[in-house]
């Protein structure tokens, strides 16, 4: 086995190699960092390398190497809609108009020089939770560090950046120095994300990730006022969400939490000296749900998600979507939306969290693991019948109506006595009518050239 | 058990059982940048796009807006016009109240200033918007309480803070965004 090494690459400009690591399943391995425990969903069964932050979807699309089309939606692409251009820092006009932008260029707050003493770190996690859901979170949790969740690489600054170096301490030593993780995410509204693949969608899904921005930011103001130290960038969300018993991995690759199921924004991570009392991965079900269900797979409009079992990727065992297909599909989309949000949208989990929701839940969970598979089946035939297969409810907000075929334009707002022009010269166009959304049927398009995963 | 009263005990028993509660509450910041307000304080409001968009009738405009402030974290949101307005300034006043359980003019800590960042998230938000849409939109030094007593959003009280309809004196009215936005406005301010 390769010596452990803090150098994520060679060459910086490269990023094309991942430092070797052995955060094996072997407990006797590793005495200082035993395997974590992330849940029923993922288990370590093998060697993990940290990943490199450079080999990402996002970072490797700004270097050009998913593609032209990419590449310019990435980088070269106004949103058309006046709020996207307010929430996506990607697809903005300028970056001035974009909360999230404005606060990550703020300088950074210093560490309390007089620290606060914690007699008990269980009162700490309670405060810590307390704090983030009265900032807004709809979900904290906290969780114990272990190096296999950092991401590869040193640290350039106090928790800015997510930027590898050369130099900096290793994913060990930082676990050292910063044993706990704290996970904050925002639950985006189902009324209105249920109109996935629309602006509407996009405009909650990152409305919701521009709350979390803040709500960490926040978090961390608080952490320093205390006299510790906060950092972020470093942790993969996933992971640490998994050990802090925020939710499981589903099928879909998201974290399936237990009140909202996957539409929840995990941003980033705090990791932190903080003493803290760290919490447990929980059981919901969702290893027992996802192994039937697979609405998602079903209704990937890329098919990248995999009807298959789960899969051994980089050591650890779960449900491995296809990001290259998932990814690649925004670039052709970008007039209508950003966010695809089906997978997400059609999971049974993702419903509103009224009470037989959380009573289905519930029982789920307190039902005996060989018992389950038939409250699954009974589950999934009633989320269908009531849900439907694919969520296609005509949703009207402000002057968006999904019942309106994408690119028409023209002002179908009841009350509205503005003289839009279109280019045929008309003024108003006829709200059409009924309850159904239009989306487009780009699954049957994508059908023809994408293989199932 | 009653809402109101389960909140009660809540805020009670959060002050009891958590020993950090009061300082973060109540407890200044050591350094003003762990604030997420502070932030704020110099952001630029000159990106106004250039290319004006095609908007809907004032009154359409101001339900949008309205639902926007309310989908972005506010509470209740208020339109004034200001008639008594010289040229140069803008003419129309957007209020965002927020629900606030410690009042920030006198919980200083960084949880007591909690409803002022969510009302700065609003107001940012809609801000933004609006200057997106090709108008501008500022935020202005205006009282915001006498301006969303005037919006209808609820009362003065002796010390002329706003005693909302829907949260009484827990109500935190955001920064006034100022805007040329044509809107329909929920009442007039003639500086009488």
């Amino acid at each position: 086995m390769p010596a452990r090494s803090s150098v994520a690459s060679p060459n910086p400009t490269a990023g094309v190699t991942q430092p070797p690591a052995d955060y094996c399943c072997d407990p006797a391995a590793n005495a200082e960092f035993p395997p974590p425990d992330f849940g029923r969903t993922v288990r370590l069964v093998g060697t993990v390398a940290n990943v490199d932050p450079r080999e990402t979807p996002h970072p490797k699309n700004s270097r050009g190497e998913l593609g032209a089309p990419l590449f310019n939606y990435f980088k070269n692409t106004v949103a058309s809609d006046p709020i996207a251009r307010v929430i996506f820092p990607t697809h903005t006009r300028d970056w001035r108009n974009v909360f999230r932008m404005v606060l990550q260029r703020a300088p950074k707050g210093t560490s309390n020089p007089d620290q606060r003493a914690v007699a008990e770190p269980a009162q700490m996690s309670a405060h810590i939770k307390r704090a983030g859901r009265y900032f807004g979170a709809d979900v904290v949790g906290i969780g114990k560090a272990h190096p296999s969740m950092l991401y590869a690489g040193g640290l350039r600054d106090e928790g800015t950046s997510a930027a590898a170096e050369q130099d900096g301490p290793t994913p060990e030593e930082l676990c050292r120095r910063y044993p706990h993780v704290i996970v904050a995410a925002v639950a985006w509204d189902y009324a209105l994300g249920r109109a996935h693949r629309h602006h509407i969608g996009d405009a909650v899904y990152d409305s919701a990730l521009m709350q979390t921005v803040m709500i960490l930011a926040a978090l961390e103001g608080c952490i320093r006022e205390l006299g510790y130290t906060a950092v972020r960038g470093r942790v993969n969300p996933q992971a640490a969400a998994l050990a802090a018993g925020v939710g499981e991995l589903g099928r879909n690759g998201l974290i399936i939490s237990r009140d909202y199921g996957a539409r929840i924004q995990l941003n980033d991570v705090i990791l932190t000296d903080l003493p803290l009392q760290p919490d447990h991965p929980i059981d919901i079900g969702v290893e027992d749900f996802c192994r039937i269900c697979r609405k998602c797979a079903e209704t990937c409009p890329t098919n990248s998600i995999s009807f298959e079992g789960k899969q051994v990727y980089n050591g650890v065992e779960k449900y491995k979507i296809k990001w290259e297909t998932c990814y690649k599909l925004r670039a052709f989309t970008t007039d209508h939306w950003a966010a695809c949000l089906t997978c997400a949208t059609v999971c049974p989990f993702t419903k509103p969290n009224v009470w037989w929701r959380a009573l289905a839940v519930r029982t789920l969970s307190l039902t005996p693991i060989p018992f389950r598979p038939p409250l699954v089946r009974g589950l999934k035939w009633m989320d269908d019948r009531f849900y439907g297969r694919v969520p296609n409810k005509r949703v009207r907000w402000l002057s968006y109506d999904t019942g309106v075929k994408p690119g028409v334009k023209g002002c179908t707002v009841a009350g509205c006595t503005a003289q839009h022009g279109d280019e045929h010269g008309n003024g108003k166009v006829e709200a059409p009518r009924g309850d159904v959304g239009y989306y487009m049927p780009l699954k049957e398009n994508v059908n023809r050239f994408v293989k199932r995963a | 058990m009653p809402v109101k009263l389960r909140g009660m005990l809540k805020r009670a028993g959060a002050a009891r059982t958590d020993p950090f509660w009061t300082d973060f509450i109540h407890t200044p910041p050591i350094d003003p940048r762990n604030l997420v307000t502070e932030a704020f304080k110099g952001a630029s409001e000159d990106a106004v796009n250039p290319v004006r968009a095609e908007i809907h009738s004032p009154n359409v405009m101001a339900q949008h807006i309205k639902e926007l402030g309310r989908f972005w974290g506010a509470d209740q949101v208020g339109i004034v016009r200001l008639t008594a307005t010289r040229e140069s300034e803008l003419p129309f006043g957007i209020l965002a109240v927020v629900k606030a359980e410690y009042d920030p003019r006198q919980a200083t800590g960084i949880g007591g200033q909690t409803p002022a960042m969510k009302g700065l998230f609003a107001t940012f938000c809609v801000a933004a918007y609006i200057r997106e849409l090709g108008y501008q939109a500022r935020r202005s030094g205006d009282n915001g309480d006498r301006l969303a007593a005037i919006a209808g959003l609820g009362a003065l009280d002796r010390e002329g803070h706003l005693v909302s309809r829907a949260f009484g004196r827990k109500a935190y009215v955001a920064e006034v965004i100022r805007t040329e936005l044509p809107l329909e406005p929920d009442g007039l301010d003639d500086g009488q």
